[in-house]
């Protein structure tokens, strides 16, 4: 409470007349035949006062699958602070830290946010990256990184950010990443965001994307470019052996060809070293009602590049009962090009009944499948999950 | 030309057959007909009475307090500003049904969407009718002439006068949405997620993160990049098989195919080791003794040598069985001097020091004798 206070100081909130946010808890069992394990989720969060929230997921776990140390842990802890205008905003605990273009980060620190004059944006983020288990015993690892952006007008964006990383006092990351955003009418937008390694200088990641959205088609195309030895950590021996990158590119076309159908396409092309493969989805998805609780799809996909390309095809369906019941149903094909010996056809089913009413969630499951591990394999799941506060 | 013409005709009946699932076709109750209304001069007030009374949106005593058959919201519920059936036999004297106007006369789902609008909107009609709108109804519901059902406006209509407004700038959603996470509702108009969002989100979070924040929390991204995920959400919501997520359906069987098809992309959430502490959990290629590779992959002359083409291609990979203390396998052949030679491509530089990991793995005294460039 003290720290909350602190923030509170620090920031020296002006408190909107709104109402906090009710206090809610989940809590979400899971319990599944494969290992055998058994997983416990809680999920709370709450305002103490408008502009000071606070969000905790925990979760204990046990089975024979799961690795020795990883029986609970804590997947979010954080205090969040902001004015009323928005202007200044700060997180403190363990949070997944977002910098612009670089890759998320999970650490234990904390963040701050402020809007200076001129339309400029600064974030800062740092601490100490999150280890899996509940461990009390770590190295001195830190990260620390923070961006600079300004708004263009009220139709986009850019920045520019930095991160370094250090593990046990030796640099394992250190990246500047540049990102844009434009809604260039009210129809097209465009993003693009782009890490550069400055460890083994080198292009890490591009993304690029554009988008135009009609009355009943949207269109998107896009560019991946991704090159895996510098997203590794830099004192990785397999971070000095080049720049081979991944790189994947097309279009992805969405149509709402009648009220209730959806039809989406994904058409592009991937290369990978040497090895060229195209990637196409077709996707339909049918409501079969107003709201869409009762819904069918069929999706064919053909996807990698080489020997590790893949045909596929995927359905599913749901559908809504009187109660709160709903049963749901999903089968997965998937045929690699070459089985090498695991099979040349893995199929994968899962039939479920649900039901929702009011505070309590309900779910189990039979999941069958046959894969490059199992010659066949079923599985029983079951889920209860109960809320209280607001809905 | 025969099997030509049976194809489109064996289509259109499978269409005309389909036409009602796909709502191309209603059997039950339709849009109202607004545009005939218009056309015929009636002004929207004469129906919709109670629309300038001033009682703002986001009053807790919504119509769906009441309760008919198909949306779960009562037709003709005064807060919802819609007209009763006296408003409609004032004109229409001999009403061709017993039942009420708004029972068929109306889109479904309409009035569920309006209840909503009620629930999670912060606005006052009045407010809008008396200044920017001048009594214009259509200034902002304008697709209604058209049939729209959708009474709602786009929020971009919103922003035709708000443009710049601090909240908006300020990403303060709860400035108009009340209750916003609740309504299971995704943003239509000003950020679709739609198409393959699950490429796409990254791309657009990195110049908007604030704005994915105004809906989302902390714990929405940490459920997939949270490096402590026990399962991930969707593994959670077994049951819903529309719920979006990376790893749906039998990704365990194809994971190795996806990940070798896009090197580097599980390192956006996983660390390098997870692949062999998993596969070890699972007894899965976790005998040391027994070689994983394929014949040929390591040897000494160049046909008989994959390792190097595979490792350039696919680091990731390597690293996830042989990083950290595996790497000294690497060494014995690529050291300064060794018999593997430089495993640097040209032109390959660092700023890391020599006397840092990895580069003191092969260069213990500090050399750059294998052509590493700096």
């Amino acid at each position: 409470m003290k720290l909350a206070l602190a923030l509170v100081g620090l920031f020296g909130l002006h408190m909107p007349a709104a109402s906090a946010d009710p206090l809610r808890l989940r809590a979400d069992a899971l319990a599944t035949t494969a290992s055998p394990a058994g997983l416990l989720v809680l999920d709370a969060s709450g305002a103490a006062e408008p502009g000071l929230s606070a969000e905790a997921v925990v979760w204990v776990a046990g089975g024979q699958a799961l690795d020795d140390r990883a029986h609970g842990d804590v997947l979010v802890m954080a205090i969040d602070a902001h004015s009323g205008d928005g202007a200044r905003a700060a997180k403190l605990g363990r949070f997944v830290a977002m910098l612009g273009a670089l890759r998320p980060v999970h650490v234990d620190g904390g963040a701050l946010r402020l809007r200076l004059p001129r339309r400029f944006d600064v974030a800062l983020a740092a601490g100490v990256p999150v280890l899996p288990g509940l461990t009390t015993h770590r190295a001195w690892d830190w990260l620390a990184g923070g961006r600079v952006a300004r708004r263009l007008g009220d139709w986009g964006s850019a920045g520019v950010a930095y991160e370094q990383r250090r593990d046990a006092g030796q640099l394992v990351t250190e990246e500047l990443g540049v990102d844009a955003g434009a809604a260039i009418s009210r129809r097209d937008d465009l993003g693009a965001r782009l890490a550069y390694d400055l460890a083994n200088p080198g292009l890490a990641e591009v993304g690029l994307t554009a988008s135009h959205r009609g009355a009943h088609v949207r269109t998107e195309l896009y560019v991946v470019h991704r090159a895996a030895s510098h997203l590794l950590p830099a004192s990785s021996l397999f971070s000095v052996i080049g720049d081979v990158a991944a790189q994947r590119a097309g279009a992805v076309v969405t149509w709402a060809a009648a009220p209730r159908l959806d039809v989406i396409g994904d058409a592009g092309a991937r290369r990978v070293d040497m090895d060229l493969g195209a990637e196409l989805v077709l996707r339909a998805r049918l409501k079969l009602d107003a709201r869409g609780a009762s819904a069918v799809s069929a999706e064919l996909r053909r996807s990698g590049a080489g020997t590790k390309a893949w045909t596929g095809a995927h359905d599913k369906g749901r559908l809504a009962l009187a109660g709160g019941f709903a049963v749901s149903t999903e089968l997965e094909l998937v045929r690699p090009d070459e089985p090498r010996g695991r099979g040349a056809l893995w199929p994968w089913v899962l039939a479920a009944v649900s039901w929702d009413r009011g505070p309590w969630q309900a779910a189990v499951a039979v999941e069958a499948s046959a894969s490059p591990e199992y010659l066949r394999r079923v599985d029983a799941l079951c889920q209860l999950s109960r809320r209280w506060g607001a809905p | 030309m025969t099997l030509g013409r049976a194809t489109i005709g064996v289509a259109l009946c499978g269409l005309v057959a389909c036409a009602g699932v796909l709502g191309l076709t209603r059997s039950g109750p339709r849009a109202f007909p607004h545009r005939a209304h218009v056309i015929a001069g009636v002004s929207c007030t004469r129906c919709h009475a109670s629309a300038g009374d001033g009682v703002s949106a986001g009053s807790p005593a919504s119509a769906s307090a009441a309760a008919s058959a198909g949306d779960g919201v009562s037709a003709g519920s005064p807060t919802l500003r819609l007209p009763d059936d006296a408003s409609c036999t004032t004109c229409h004297q001999k009403p061709h049904d017993p039942r009420s106007c708004l029972g068929c006369h109306v889109a479904p789902g309409a009035l569920a969407a309006l209840a909503e609008a009620r629930d999670h909107l912060i606005f006052d009609h009045r407010r809008h009718l008396d200044g920017v709108a001048n009594g214009n109804c259509m200034r902002c519901h304008t697709g209604v002439a058209d049939g729209d059902d959708h009474m709602r406006p786009a929020m971009t209509t919103c922003f035709r006068c708000h443009d710049g407004d601090a909240a908006r700038d300020a990403r303060r959603c709860d400035a108009c949405h009340r209750g916003l996470a609740d309504q299971a509702m995704l943003p239509a108009t000003h950020l679709a997620h739609d198409g393959d969002w699950m490429r796409e989100h990254g791309t657009r979070a990195a110049s908007s993160s604030d704005l994915c924040e105004s809906c989302h929390k902390a714990a929405f991204c940490a459920g997939c990049h949270g490096r402590t995920v026990p399962a991930l959400p969707a593994a959670r919501r077994f049951a819903d098989p529309f719920a979006a997520s990376v790893h749906r359906a039998g990704f365990v069987a194809r994971h190795s195919l996806e990940a070798r098809a896009e090197p580097g992309v599980c390192a956006t959430c996983h660390a390098p080791e997870r692949c062999v502490s998993c596969h070890a959990a699972r007894g899965v290629a976790g005998d040391q003794h027994a070689s994983p590779h394929p014949r040929g992959w390591i040897g000494l002359t160049a046909a008989d040598n994959q390792h190097g083409r595979e490792a350039r291609r696919d680091p990731a990979a390597c690293a996830s069985c042989h990083g950290g203390a595996g790497e000294a396998l690497c060494v014995t052949c690529h050291a300064v001097g060794g018999v593997g030679g430089n495993p640097h491509p040209p032109g390959w530089s660092s700023r890391q020091s020599l006397g840092s990991m990895p580069c003191r793995m092969c260069h213990p005294t500090g050399s750059g004798a294998t052509g590493r460039s700096r």
